[in-house]
């Protein structure tokens, strides 16, 4: 229990203390600070998921009706170790990477109370509290959007500040009335709204509903409030855009996964016309965004398009309501998390060794960075779910809990373009790793050097890569895990 | 008792040009203490009143100046003194730059009586008589600087004060025509048999009150002089322009709504709805404004016009938890308000900025300042563990609760004005702590945070706003009392 409560706050006044510390110029007293506070945080995470998994914990209260509370489910548990596995790895990139930059000391600072707020998403009990955390958790992370202070780094920090915000105030308007309508506001497996309320204010349920997914999923980037993604996350500096893209997006997915089905409950949504909605949605921006992507020149901003269709991958799982397409939606939360994080750390090392920022530049790479390159295309063969790697487990579930639910059209519609979006990760991923390692007869292999980025930055990237492929060579241990809470809630 | 927390700020006043200070310190040492003094003894009051009616005057019939502590006299009258003494402290440091000093606290001290006065009125008379008198001591306190500007800013808020003070006399009279009493009694005090079939032409005169004390409130569209009336000395937009006088306008129209013409009588009317409307308006139109505004202060002003009708907002739900809202967000909203219009009238003070886009990378030159800026706009956008989610979370429970579908429309006018009011003080935020890759620090050598007459208050106002966000339960269990006519 209070390892819950140090995990959370460890981090958060850490990156205070680095924010307020007046600055002295000794980069390695801040580096290794900064790592041992990232270690630290992820051994009392560790702690909490193995000591403190029993019952509630109550921090203190708003009103009377309004506690801030705490508590560790089979769903905690999985977003919160994505997040201290990326947290460490873009971390340690970060120390090499962040070299080139200014303001290091408000980067970690930042970084760190991200993790911390995002620890208590995670371990958030009920709905008030995790308002207040996913605010937190926009607040604190646009500095690391407008990190560059470039003109258009402050604009996409603003963008990026609003679109969330407006999310956020969508959900509170839901917030009110599952406040009037619900039984309690903590989370509770199945949903929380009394049966009173859905026999007599069926319309406006719904439509508050329908409010909070969509205001939750402006951080998800679900069009139509997807517009600052792939604004914001390219321009901040690629460790923090692997952080941004691979984990803080998942907190819209989280919040979703909070408010269908520990708060309006999966037998209260199915069915209706939210669901039809929502699905129809999800599906046009996994089109939209892999079609985008495939256009996109600039490679980070690619990825920040690819991100925009991953993740509505997840969301089409969450809003079939189905078993084994919910499986498939938290196997590609941990997948995605990984592979993404991997390809924005690749593209990185890119940018800090050559400078280079668009696909068409990148002739050659391979044989400049050949370690680099091949954790690149594994991860790209993952992403685009070509067995055995995670990838591919995921979308095998979730077209396959597509399949076997009872909605109509979206049954076969869903896997389709599933599929061809899959197509299309391939059209715009794999460019990359073909013209890098052959790069054709008039390539000038005199002028070549090698440039293999150093071990700080090589290992992360390796890491998430091996993690990636043994998600998809193992599943069965996180969908055994999963299946208790899946049951209760599906 | 009562007659001498209301006299004696008047009466300082007063003495303040009389006696021949050898020293400035010695005024401010004089002037200080005698606020502090007077507060205490309407703390003292708070907590040892007697239910019974101080009258001082009486007229012909029914008619009398009489004074009274109730639940919301505390409420108000606890609010205001416990910012006056702070704001006259921050007014020591701010108006040295200032001329005609004397002039000013003469005015200044005598507000403070005037709104005690306001908040112990036990009946519309007495109410409308220290509301008439509190546009006449502010106005010369609006007028301070003389320039042409101020002049005419004087100018059109004592039209508008007037004015509406004169709508409200209308309701004034009906009320005593039509009530059985003209004190204010929890529930109202309409005589249903005098009304007869008369119902809706009271139903008009109380939409033409609640206008004439909206004017004050600075209720869309009698809202121009809120911000041309911030060219006045920052202390008075501070404390005057954001709690004294636009508060004691809200404050009038929850008297008039609750204490004299009954929710019982008004709720579910065209009534309710228009007044509801009106208010819903002036949030978003409010906050639209503020987002265009470049001048800091009036930027602010703006915001202060959306966030009183968040307050009126809470009074047209014509519930008891809509009160508790209204009541809530009155004292939240003050403790933001002022806070905020501390930090920009230190600006001003430190380096005579006066527009937002003069700000570019002041958060590292003043630290305390714009950290307590960032706090007071957290605040006011109503992040969770802040007191400004406390009191948008009471005002749209009410809404909720009431089961009115126009004010439900009323939540998303809340929400929408929480967006914009996000965006109007976060660019400023972002401005002072994140300028742009190409700014030179150079530009801002020299300046750094105000003195500690300045900054005191401004740690006070932001412990007090951490407190109230973190535990307001026993606050707002005591708004509940009074908002159930319980005190």
């Amino acid at each position: 229990m209070q390892y819950m409560i140090l995990s959370v706050f460890f981090p958060v006044l850490a990156g205070v203390y680095l924010l307020i510390k007046k600055e002295r110029g000794n980069r390695k007293y801040l580096l290794v600070s900064t790592g041992a506070f990232l270690v630290i945080t992820a051994i009392l995470v560790v702690l909490a998921l193995c000591l403190g998994r029993e019952g509630m914990f109550t921090l203190f209260s708003l009103t009377e009706r309004l506690p801030i509370l705490f508590k560790i489910d089979e769903i905690s548990v999985v977003f919160s170790v994505l997040a201290v596995l990326i947290f460490l790895c873009a971390g340690f990139f970060s120390f090499e990477y962040m070299k080139q930059e200014k303001w290091e000391k408000k980067y970690y600072g930042f970084y760190l109370i991200i993790l911390g707020v995002l620890l208590a998403l995670c371990f958030a009990g009920n709905l008030i509290t995790f308002y207040l955390f996913f605010e937190l958790l926009t607040l604190s992370s646009f500095p690391l959007v407008l990190h560059e202070r470039s003109k258009e780094a402050v604009m996409s920090g603003l963008k990026y500040l609003f679109y969330s915000l407006c999310g956020a105030y969508m959900a509170l308007f839901g917030l009110y009335f599952v406040e009037r309508y619900g039984n309690t506001l903590t989370f509770s497996a199945g949903g929380v709204i009394s049966d009173q309320a859905v026999s007599n204010h069926m319309g406006v349920l719904l439509l508050v509903a329908f409010l909070m997914i969509m205001g939750f999923s402006v951080k998800a980037g679900m069009f139509p409030m997807h517009a600052w993604l792939p604004s914001a996350h390219p321009v901040a500096p690629a460790p923090a855009s692997a952080v941004l893209s691979a984990v803080i997006v998942k907190a819209g997915v989280l919040a979703i996964v909070r408010v269908v089905y520990f708060v309006f409950g999966a037998s209260f949504l199915r069915g209706s016309w939210v669901q039809t909605v929502w699905l129809t949605l999800s599906l046009f921006t996994v089109f939209m965004g892999s079609l985008l992507a495939y256009r996109e020149p600039v490679l980070k901003k690619r990825l920040a398009y690819s991100t925009v269709s991953q993740i509505s991958y997840i969301l089409f799982g969450l809003a079939v309501m189905e078993r084994e397409a919910f499986t498939g939606s938290m196997l590609h939360v941990l997948a995605h998390g990984l592979i993404k994080a991997a390809l924005f750390l690749c593209a990185g090392a890119i940018i800090f060794k050559t400078g280079k920022t668009r696909v068409e530049e990148l002739r050659g790479i391979g044989k400049e960075m050949p370690v680099l390159m091949i954790c690149y295309t594994f991860v790209s063969l993952g992403l685009i779910g070509i067995p055995p790697t995670g990838g591919f487990i995921s979308k095998w579930y979730l077209a396959k809990g597509a399949l076997t639910s009872a909605i109509p059209v979206f049954y076969w519609l869903g896997p389709v373009i599933l599929l061809v979006s899959a197509l299309l990760t391939a059209g715009y991923l794999l460019p990359v790793t073909i013209q890098g390692f052959f790069p054709g007869e008039d390539y000038d292999y005199g002028a070549l050097q090698k440039k293999e980025p150093s071990f700080f930055m090589i290992f992360p990237v390796l890491i998430l890569t091996i993690l990636s492929v043994v998600i998809g060579l193992l599943p069965e241990g996180v969908i055994g895990y999963l299946s208790q809470i899946i049951e209760k809630i599906v | 008792m009562i007659m001498l927390v209301i006299l004696l700020p008047i009466l300082t006043g007063i003495l303040i040009p009389l006696i021949p200070f050898k020293k400035r310190k010695h005024m401010e040492i004089f002037l200080e203490s005698l606020v502090i003094v007077n507060s205490l003894f309407v703390w003292y009051l708070m907590f040892h009143h007697t239910e019974s009616i101080f009258t001082l005057a009486n007229f012909t019939g029914n008619l009398s100046i009489s004074f009274k502590m109730d639940g919301m006299s505390m409420i108000f009258g606890g609010l205001v003194s416990a910012l006056w003494p702070l704001a006259t402290l921050y007014a020591f440091e701010y108006m040295t730059k200032e001329e005609h000093e004397k002039v000013f606290f003469l005015f200044y001290t005598m507000t403070y009586g005037v709104a005690l006065g306001i908040s112990m009125a036990a009946n519309l008379l007495t109410m409308y008589f220290f509301y008439e008198l509190l546009t006449l001591v502010t106005v010369p306190l609006v007028m301070h600087t003389l320039t042409r500007e101020a002049i005419l800013a004087s100018r059109k808020y004592l039209y508008y004060s007037l004015g509406g003070a004169a709508f409200a006399f209308i309701g004034l009279i009906f009320v005593i025509i039509y009530g059985n009493t003209t004190n204010f009694v929890y529930g109202g005090v309409l005589d249903l048999e005098k009304i007869g079939g008369r119902t809706n032409v009271l139903l008009l005169v109380y939409v033409i009150a609640f206008m004439g004390f909206g004017v004050k409130a600075a209720v869309c569209p009698f809202n121009s002089w809120l911000p041309a009336a911030g060219v006045a000395p920052t202390p008075v937009t501070a404390l005057l322009h954001a709690v004294a006088v636009v508060k004691s306008g809200a404050f009038a129209i929850i008297r008039l709504t609750y204490y004299s013409f009954g929710t019982e009588f008004l709720k579910g009317t065209w009534a309710q709805n228009v007044v509801m409307a009106v208010v819903m308006f002036t949030i978003v139109y409010g906050c639209s404004r503020a987002l265009k505004e470049t001048h800091f202060k009036r930027r602010l002003a703006y915001s202060t016009v959306s966030n009183l009708s968040y307050i009126l907002f809470g009074v047209t739900i014509m519930t008891p938890a809509g009160l508790v809202g209204a009541f809530s967000h009155l004292v939240f909203h003050a403790l933001m308000k002022i806070a905020s219009f501390f930090c920009a009238g230190a600006v001003m003070y430190q380096t005579d900025r006066q527009y937002v886009h003069e700000l570019d990378g002041m958060g590292y030159k003043m630290p305390c300042v714009f950290g307590i800026f960032t706090l007071s706009s957290l605040a006011l956008m109503g992040v969770p563990g802040l007191p400004g989610f406390i009191s948008k979370w009471n005002l749209a429970l009410a809404a909720v609760e009431s089961g009115n579908s126009l004010a439900y429309w009323g939540i998303a006018c809340l929400l929408l004005s929480a967006l914009l009011t996000a965006i109007y003080m976060l660019t400023v935020v972002v401005r002072a702590f994140f300028p742009d890759k190409e700014f030179d620090r150079s530009l801002l050598d020299g300046i750094k945070d105000p003195g500690w007459k300045m900054l005191v208050p401004l740690f006070l106002f932001s412990i007090a706003i951490v407190a109230f966000g973190l535990h307001s339960v026993n606050l707002v269990k005591f708004f509940d009392s009074v908002a159930m006519g319980m005190k």
